[in-house]
């Protein structure tokens, strides 16, 4: 796969901000817990490289804590959601009426309910559970991926090139890896990259609304609502999560790439 | 007689690389010119460039004269309609799939000549009757057969009175019956005028007569008059147009057919069906080992859909379809398909597709070189895609894929009919000496009563 300029321009910031993530977790001398009240809301100095917050916590550390749980849950969502959407969108069309008749309603029932709603509901449950989250978030993304890899599929299993292959007794691996997988691989690819982007935007919610991961853990959406107050006094505090999450988006924005 | 068009040194480049050479012709009234060539040899460039229709990427050199007047690419642009008109190639592709054929004349009158509603729908309707269609002004296009589909875009092309009139491959795919049906109403539609038709069907220009370009690869071969032309060609490449043409094949059908062999297939009373419509019913044949069997019929009879029926692709509605020969597996039972490209993954190089063939059947390396050999293929071949080779050299190549595997049965669905006629004639020639080396009978379908006869042991018409 070729990526263009703006993918690798996208790609570039997702490594950097992941080896920011990496390198602050395990260089940092603070945890994200450890609190100096002597110290709040320090601009950042060399002490405290992105200075402390209202509770004299190093932003450092927190922020790459928080970098860290935002990749870590996107990518296990995008690979769950990416994996089971596609594998039911294919099996829809090869198994038959019924199958594709039974997984419709599912995912038209699924798509009936707001998306962040359903995420919602989970971790309201559940909140502060990184697993509820996980399951949820993946419960909505899936779909997307059923929905356009079924309607490509569909395509490709009425295609001479497939039919040519199974008569030749190519079983069904060979026909999916030579016929299926590259006509939808663009598609899901694309996809990924959104989906990446949208379980950080859902996380982010979750925990600006105090739903996601509880306190003291760090997690972006939960750090711009506990800075939020003091916007005037220390901006650069606040403007860090709020930075980060946006370059996060465009990081996976960028990766998308051009094709729909 | 007056000079409608004319073109001095017309060329067009892409970028420094010259598609078409300079070529200079005069289109004169009542007397129609026909170009005739392979696919590929530039001629519907020539045609987009004296409509002015060429993509921007591509330069053109040289003058173009539309009555007596040189005209710029603009110019030519405001002729469209009312003077210069251009039918296309595909007419399911200019036809608006979802508005009545009828009211997709109507609209020319009304827009082009500025006929009030009712005039204009009374002129679609008189129109629509003069290409024998006024039954099916209140369809949509795709109820139409392709001829139909192709009579009524000439109609509603030439509704806005143009005069001249350039047609690229008018007859692409339709049956002889239909093609010949198209060239008369041409002929008639351009009394006044004049007629430039892009062909590679040397009967088309046959019909046509008048006056004769001959292109290959971008450059003018021959020129003349038609029948001067047709009669006695100077040019080996004009020769071998002529020669490609199934009327003229000799017979090429194996005569070394032992009479003792073994049915390997028998049809008993079969009735298939197609969304909804009965294609066929009791029907019933059989198939010798080593046959060659044609079925004929006019396009949308079910030609394709009994070769399917008798891979098992199509469930028949009724009757029997037996298959005797039990020491063939299933996937000595294969079909080519009509168009090339798309039976092939382009994911992946051909010569990984027949790796993956090799292995999945333990095939024996050494078979390859010599097979390719007879089919004369490329070795280079084998490291692209199938898109970057052309239709006839992928189509030869499915045929090699097929005869690696043994195969007893080959139904050939059209094999041919996307490939101009010198390609075809030896696609075909190839695909028959070979099968009945190799004792597989072939069933092959075409639309080309002519290629059957010269080919096959058997004649089914549907």
């Amino acid at each position: 796969m070729k990526l263009t300029t703006s993918q690798w321009l996208g790609l570039s910031l997702l490594v950097g901000l992941m080896a920011f993530a990496v390198l602050g977790s395990v260089f940092t001398p603070y945890t994200v817990a450890q609190q100096d009240l002597n110290s709040v809301m320090t601009p950042p100095s060399l002490t405290h490289w992105l200075g402390t917050d209202h509770f004299g916590r190093s932003m450092l550390s927190r922020m790459a804590h928080a970098v860290g749980l935002s990749f870590a849950l996107s990518l296990v969502c995008v690979l769950t959601s990416s994996l089971i959407g596609t594998a039911f969108g294919v099996w829809a069309v090869w198994g038959g009426k019924k199958v594709d008749n039974a997984l419709s309603v599912a995912v038209n029932v699924l798509l009936a309910l707001p998306g962040l709603v359903v995420v919602l509901l989970f971790a309201a449950i559940a909140p502060g559970s990184f697993l509820v989250l996980y399951l949820a978030i993946s419960l909505v993304q899936w779909v997307e991926y059923f929905r356009v890899v079924r309607a490509i599929t569909q395509n490709v299993i009425q295609s001479p090139a497939r039919q040519s292959s199974q008569m030749m007794g190519f079983g069904r691996w060979y026909q999916f890896k030579r016929h299926i997988w590259p006509a939808i691989s663009p598609s899901v690819f694309t996809l990924a990259a959104f989906g990446g982007a949208n379980a950080i935007l859902t996380m982010a919610s979750l925990g600006f609304v105090s739903v996601g991961i509880q306190p003291p853990l760090a997690e972006l959406g939960l750090m711009s609502v506990a800075l939020f107050p003091y916007y005037s006094e220390a901006p650069w505090l606040l403007a860090q999560p709020l930075v980060v999450i946006a370059l996060l988006i465009l990081g996976f924005h960028l990766l998308a790439g051009k094709r729909a | 007689m007056s000079v409608l068009l004319k073109l001095i040194d017309v060329a067009v480049y892409v970028g420094d690389r010259c598609l078409l050479a300079p070529i200079s012709l005069e289109l004169t009234q009542g007397q129609p010119l026909t170009i005739l060539g392979k696919t590929g040899s530039g001629k519907s460039l020539l045609a987009q460039a004296i409509m002015g229709l060429l993509p921007t990427a591509l330069r053109v050199s040289g003058e173009i004269h539309v009555y007596g007047k040189r005209m710029t690419c603009r110019e030519r642009q405001q002729l469209w309609g009312r003077e210069l008109v251009m039918l296309p190639q595909e007419p399911w592709h200019s036809l608006d799939p979802i508005m009545k054929c009828v009211d997709q004349v109507t609209e020319v009158y009304q827009c082009v000549k500025g006929q009030n509603k009712q005039d204009a729908l009374r002129s679609a309707e008189e129109a629509l009757y003069q290409v024998g269609l006024s039954h099916i002004g209140n369809k949509r296009p795709d109820e139409l057969s392709g001829g139909m589909a192709q009579r009524l875009a000439i109609a509603a092309a030439t509704a806005g009175g143009a005069t001249v009139i350039l047609a690229d491959e008018p007859t692409k795919g339709l049956d002889v019956s239909r093609r010949d049906g198209i060239v008369r109403l041409l002929q008639s539609r351009s009394r006044f005028g004049s007629l430039l038709t892009i062909t590679h069907d040397v009967t088309v220009a046959r019909q046509l007569g008048g006056a004769l370009l001959v292109m290959k690869d971008g450059h003018l071969v021959e020129k003349g008059e038609t029948m001067v032309v047709l009669d006695s060609p100077q040019d080996d490449y004009t020769r071998a147009l002529i020669a490609a043409e199934p009327s003229v094949w000799t017979d090429i059908a194996p005569h070394s057919q032992k009479h003792d062999t073994d049915d390997i297939l028998v049809v008993d009373q079969l009735k298939v069906a197609r969304g909804g419509r009965t294609l066929f019913d009791g029907l019933s044949f059989s198939i010798k080992q080593g046959d060659v069997i044609g079925v004929v019929g006019d396009s949308g009879c079910g030609k394709s859909t009994l070769g399917d029926a008798l891979l098992h692709l199509v469930t028949p509605l009724s009757g029997r379809i037996a298959r005797l020969n039990q020491a063939a597996k299933p996937h000595q039972w294969l079909k080519l398909y009509q168009d090339p490209p798309s039976a092939f993954s382009a994911s992946v190089s051909l010569g990984q597709l027949l790796d993956d063939i090799i292995q999945l059947h333990d095939i024996d390396r050494t078979r390859v070189a010599p097979l390719m050999a007879k089919l004369s293929l490329p070795n280079g071949i084998l490291e692209r895609n199938c898109l970057a080779v052309s239709g006839g050299e992928l189509q030869r190549f499915s045929i090699l894929r097929a005869l690696l595997l043994d195969p007893v049965f080959l139904f050939a669905d059209e094999p041919t009919s996307r490939l101009d006629p010198i390609t075809a004639k030896e696609v075909t020639t190839l695909l028959v000496s070979l099968a009945s080396e190799a004792g597989c009978a072939v069933l092959l379908v075409s639309h080309d009563a002519a290629l059957i006869r010269k080919t096959c042991h058997q004649v089914i018409s549907l």
